[in-house]
């Protein structure tokens, strides 16, 4: 029987209520003082006083930079709660955000400068003061670029707020050669949808009635405020329709999922095109006045038929019809959704090619529910004024691998591959900031392979990720609670743009130092302080210079958000293309002899015996930079490679057993999980795994890298890694 | 004239959660919870990939029934104030009787401090007018908290529209204070309650002690 218990006073923590207040520590940070606590601990009758303070940044934890309100209690970060003032996030902050503790106060956080010590790989390392690493490597950077000009230094700078100081180092010390991340993300997408519709849309999701979603797991693979969105959405009646060789909990909640065979995703969508064409269901006047190219794509699309499409994809015709109909009938409030990371096949370019012109079919461009154009605020900055390096060469080292690469992207298996081969000339030196090529590049070997080659590596990073573990020199970045970062720009669609930045927090822990403080101390050393005469604080005073309202609503409710209507930016406006319409009909392409309408091109055929090997995301990890985080891996203590249970059977293996995984390329021991969930020819693995780096005690000697198995095709036009196209082999230990 | 007390509870949307764990790590940080042990959790009712899985968070249930209070024998937990069901610390000597006897498996053993522990609806925020973790970290805004004793409180709102369940376990029902949104699928997870010392009983000995008749 329940009893009730008289509430007696003993030694249990109270906390009370009191009126104190309590000072900022800080005057740098947007701080809101909420209130004082006070603990006491009657049995000694001592008062221990808290301070606690709540002040505004940003997460780091993944690429959204969702608004977050850090509590401290005498100056130690206690917890993060969601700034609900953030419309870009829909006030949440997930698994990973709150996780961020940990990553501050990682044990295994870098702390001063180190110096590779024995052979690279090896973790031996002798600690630097941080003028004897910045001096090594202002030497190292003028003894390269002497012998190899300035080129002959390759840059790849992270999604980071402070990236673009690495940018603006790289340029005033007269490389070309930077890249970033994004060619094993999502460059083959933005490639797909510039080259059609002028510019990259956001997809309305939030009111949209029918959304088909190739790929792009939202409720896993969390994008704010889409993944959010898409919950409500579905709430108001919006169909999901969802293709995955994968039942991930996007299709698990969708009203449809269709286990489509991997690399076929362009037979469905030139069926769909056909079916709307065939039926006449396709958006008449949208078409007629805003796009190029309709009667090339009708005979086209006239032999990829859905009965066609169904031996290719393995979706029912029928299916297909009917979806074809259905996003017809919810048109334009209905869209193909371009999904984000597309380092998949390499068709990625044209396959996305296929997904925008049935968006265009729809007529959904700049409408509620379809795809939508992001508004703009332009930030002030201070501009870059670099010295002329007359000895460098004519171009970067990528030039011509792929006809269509962006330039500010570069193309990491590109570079990778020039850097090995030594042509078009030789690249010596490597400096990476916030990026694990190590973890996320495919094909591990060749990375190892490429580092071994110069003569000179540098890593900034917060932690010894796989990168670092191989560099010659490391150094401790600022964790994002500890930065005053520049403001930045955010686009979220239907929740409208924003504005936000980040303010120290906490002081910086250990020796870690900015990025921008880290580039200006060397170009100092290289003589070019010329265009790092700026502190942060001047650059931001810049940047919101005829800004006053963004810096007022920052500092009140840590964002600023820009909510006019996101609709009607194209009224009476032309498409930035050379028709000045939608190009389904790509002209662009035609001009360089490739393909100017999708052409379908079946996937390698997989050897019998073999599995395709897809990479993909939960929702508490983000790829390779947060699995030894001590919060998040209580969650996922290692990957597995999963299973179907028929290919399980006849290989007589257990849930749990571990296996041999065997590419061409490389070969990892990893714990199967047998799962229905995938498909009997396809298996996954998480990333961020499988490390090498002793500095990253907790998951270090668990699971498997992706990055060693994974061939490095890449998608031909624009130089996206194509990260599905490898084979693997399965043998039980 | 004594203040009519709290009665808090909680309402969880089972149609709009997807499972991404912010709640469980929220909570993590927030209670500092011992590493490989979890105040709550996510199930799910997936059964061969069928579309439309529900996901089901879930933790203690701050029971009016509690069994866990029967179960422990020096009289550290107990009905507290405002509709909580409370450990006191000093007064638990780590026997992992209550941690058995719960329904729902919501209790567990602190390994450092060897006592039990447990979902408190993060009591010291709720003091400063606070929703606990949880609630305000959720993505789609899953959870709804408040006082069922406020009439005019959205999770009275919600209750009074009478569109929810309880999950409720098949052979005891403590009478929790966590109700679910109307489609929310029963029966998939409470956990087989037993007696100090791990004993397991016929469903017809929880009847009884439900009746009052043992």
């Amino acid at each position: 029987m329940p009893t009730e218990k008289i509430d007696k006073m003993n030694r249990r923590r109270f906390l009370k209520l009191s009126s104190m207040a309590t000072a900022a520590t800080s005057l740098l940070a947007p701080a809101q003082v909420m209130y004082g606590l006070e603990e006491a601990d009657k049995v000694e009758g001592s008062s221990k006083q808290i301070n606690v303070e709540k002040k505004f940044t940003l997460c780091d934890m993944c690429f959204n930079k969702c608004g977050i309100i850090a509590t401290l209690e005498n100056g130690v970060v206690k917890r993060f709660e969601p700034n609900p003032k953030f419309l870009k996030s829909r006030g949440m902050l997930c698994a990973r955000g709150n996780a961020g503790l940990q990553r501050i106060y990682d044990p295994d956080r870098l702390k001063y400068p180190l110096l590779r010590n024995g052979k690279r790989g090896e973790g031996k390392w002798r600690r630097l003061t941080w003028d004897q690493a910045l001096d090594l490597i202002a030497e190292k950077l003028q003894k390269i670029g002497d012998k190899y000009t300035r080129c002959g230094t390759l840059f790849m700078a992270g999604t980071d707020l402070q990236s673009k100081f690495i940018h603006r180092f790289a340029e005033t010390y007269g490389s070309y050669n930077v890249i970033s991340h994004e060619s094993n993300c999502l460059v083959s997408r933005n490639r797909a949808f510039l080259d059609t519709f002028g510019e990259m849309p956001y997809p309305d999701v939030l009111n949209s009635k029918y959304i088909v979603m190739p790929g792009a797991n939202r409720f896993e693979a969390i994008v704010t405020p889409d993944s959010i969105d898409l919950m409500t959405a579905i709430r108001n009646d919006c169909k999901l329709v969802v293709l995955d060789p994968r039942f991930t909990k996007t299709a698990a909640l969708a009203q449809e999922w269709h286990a489509i065979k991997p690399g076929t995703d362009m037979a469905f969508f030139l069926a769909i095109a056909h079916v709307l064409i065939d039926e006449k269901l396709y958006d008449k006047d949208f078409v007629h006045n805003k796009t190029f190219g309709f009667e090339a794509l009708t005979q086209h699309v006239k032999k990829y038929s859905p009965k066609w499409a169904e031996k290719e994809c393995e979706i029912p015709a029928a299916d297909i019809s009917r979806i074809a109909r259905e996003l017809a009938k919810a048109a334009p409030a209905a869209m193909v959704y371009p999904g984000r990371r597309t380092s998949d096949f390499t068709d990625s370019t044209q396959i996305r090619r296929s997904m925008a012109i049935v968006n265009a079919l729809l007529g959904n461009w700049d409408k509620p529910g379809g795809l939508t154009i992001g508004q703009k605020i332009k930030l002030g900055t201070i501009p870059s004024d670099p010295p002329f390096y007359e000895d460098n060469p004519e171009d970067r080292i990528e030039i011509g691998r792929s006809c269509m690469m962006f330039e500010e992207e570069g193309s990491f298996k590109h570079a990778r591959d020039a850097v090995i081969e030594g042509k078009p000339y030789p690249v010596k030196g490597f400096i990476t900031y916030k990026t694990n090529p190590m973890q996320t590049g495919a094909n591990r070997d060749k990375t190892i392979k490429m580092i071994n080659s110069l003569d000179f590596m540098v890593t900034i990073d917060i932690t010894m990720s796989d990168t670092a573990w191989m560099a010659d020199v490391v150094l401790p970045s600022q964790s994002y609670l500890e930065r005053l970062d520049p403001y930045t720009t955010l686009q979220g669609i239907s929740s409208g743009t924003c504005v936000a930045t980040r303010e120290p927090i906490i002081k910086p822990l250990f020796e870690s130092k900015s990025a921008l403080w880290i580039v200006s101390e060397l170009a100092k050393r290289l003589d070019l302080a010329d265009n790092f005469n700026f502190t942060m604080e001047q650059y931001r005073e810049k940047q919101l210079e005829d800004l006053p309202d963004i810096r007022k609503a920052i500092k009140k409710d840590g964002v600023y958000n820009l909510t006019s209507s996101p609709y009607g930016a194209y009224q009476g406006k032309h498409f930035k293309t050379p028709s000045k319409k939608i190009e389904i009909f790509a002209q662009r392409y035609n001009n360089i002899k490739i393909d100017p309408l999708p052409v379908y091109k079946r996937p390698t055929k997989r050897p019998s015996g073999q599995f395709r090997m897809v990479v993909g995301r939960n929702a508490y990890n983000t790829q390779g930079s947060t699995t030894n985080n001590a919060l998040l891996r209580q969650l996922a203590p290692e990957n597995k490679l999963w299973l179907h249970p028929v290919p399980a059977r006849k290989l007589g293996l257990k849930p749990d057993d571990e296996v041999w995984v065997t590419s061409s390329v490389g070969k990892e021991r990893i714990r199967v999980r047998i799962t229905k969930e995938t498909r009997e020819d396809t298996v996954y693995m998480a990333t961020g795994f499988g490390v090498l780096s002793k500095g990253l005690s907790g998951i270090y000697g668990k699971g498997a890298c992706i990055a060693e198995l994974l061939e490095d095709k890449n998608d031909a036009i624009s130089g996206n890694m194509a990260m599905h196209e490898t084979f693997v082999k399965i043998t039980r230990i | 004239m004594k203040e009519k007390g709290k009665r808090y509870a909680m309402f969880i949307d089972t149609s709009i959660c997807f499972d991404c764990k912010s709640c469980m790590i929220a909570c993590k940080v927030e209670n500092n919870v011992s590493e490989g042990f979890w105040r709550n959790w996510v199930k799910h009712n997936a059964v061969d990939c069928e579309c439309r899985t529900q996901f089901q968070p879930g933790q203690c249930m701050q029971c009016d029934d509690p069994s866990c209070v029967s179960a422990c024998p020096v009289g550290a937990t107990y009905k507290g104030k405002n509709g909580l069901v409370e450990i006191d610390a000093d007064t638990c000597i780590g026997c992992g009787n209550c941690v058995t006897s719960c329904p729902y498996n919501a209790r567990y053993r602190n390994p450092t401090l060897k006592i039990a522990d447990k979902c408190d609806f993060c009591a010291h925020l709720v003091e400063r007018g606070e929703d606990p973790a949880c609630v305000q970290t959720c993505p789609t805004k899953v959870r709804v908290f408040g006082d069922l004793n406020d009439p005019a409180s959205q999770i009275s709102q919600i209750l009074k529209n009478n569109d929810n369940v309880q999950v409720v376990n098949p052979l005891i029902n403590t009478r929790p204070n966590i109700y679910y949104s109307k489609n929310t699928q029963l029966l998939l997870w409470p956990e087989e309650p037993t007696l100090p010392g791990g004993v397991h009983m016929s469903p017809d000995f929880w009847k009884a002690v439900k009746e009052g008749t043992r």
